[in-house]
């Protein structure tokens, strides 16, 4: 794992808690891959708007 | 007279009519297993589908943690944040035991995936403990 990015492991964390998380929420497996997508979706996004803006503030 | 309606709400009663009739599971046994081995609470009660994604990705999630140098954290009296982390942990159930047995999980705070193993390893735990609480929605016929 020495060589893996940090997008990389988290695009993979969030890969499985959406995975997990589809399967919880809904019943039919349509439902269920377009809740994982949603979740996949808002947790790299969210990651990625929250680097940008920590990138400009002055830490 | 009629006999009037027993007050006790009938829930198991309502429960739908499933391959493996739900409410004829013991809740402990459902919890127990459903810690134990991730998904098996809901292979046991009959959702195959939902019960084999939980029993490939929660371990996957362990395993991953492990190898990204996470830590299994003790439970360490006055440190309440590392008791909540140790808690969280043994939600993995077997792996998690499996893994205390071999001497897996003693983290390594210099590597650079430290915190992402950390990540992977307590939210494998918090899922597992979500998917069991489901399994008790099942069993009672509530889903």
């Amino acid at each position: 794992m020495g060589t893996a990015s940090h997008l990389l492991l988290m695009a993979l964390f969030a890969g499985c808690v959406a995975v997990v998380g589809g399967a919880l929420l809904k019943d039919t497996p349509r439902q269920q891959a377009r809740t994982a997508a949603e979740i996949f979706g808002s947790l790299v996004g969210a990651a990625l708007v929250l680097g940008w803006v920590l990138y400009f503030l002055p830490l | 007279m009629a006999a009037r309606p027993s007050s006790k709400r009938p829930v198991r009663a309502a429960a739908p009519a499933t391959p493996a009739s739900p409410a004829a599971r013991p809740l402990v046994l459902v919890y127990l297993l459903g810690w134990l081995i991730p998904g098996g609470g809901h292979l046991w009660l009959g959702r195959t589908v939902r019960g084999v994604v939980f029993l490939v990705m929660l371990p996957a999630m362990f395993v991953i943690g492990l190898a990204l140098d996470g830590r299994l954290f003790p439970f360490t009296p006055g440190e309440p944040l590392v008791a909540l982390a140790a808690l969280a942990n043994v939600g993995s159930g077997l792996p998690y035991l499996i893994a205390q047995a071999l001497g897996f999980g003693a983290g390594r705070v210099l590597s650079v995936t430290y915190e992402y193993g950390n990540a992977f390893l307590i939210t494998a735990g918090l899922l597992n403990a979500l998917v069991i609480i489901d399994a008790h929605d099942i069993a009672l016929g509530r889903r």
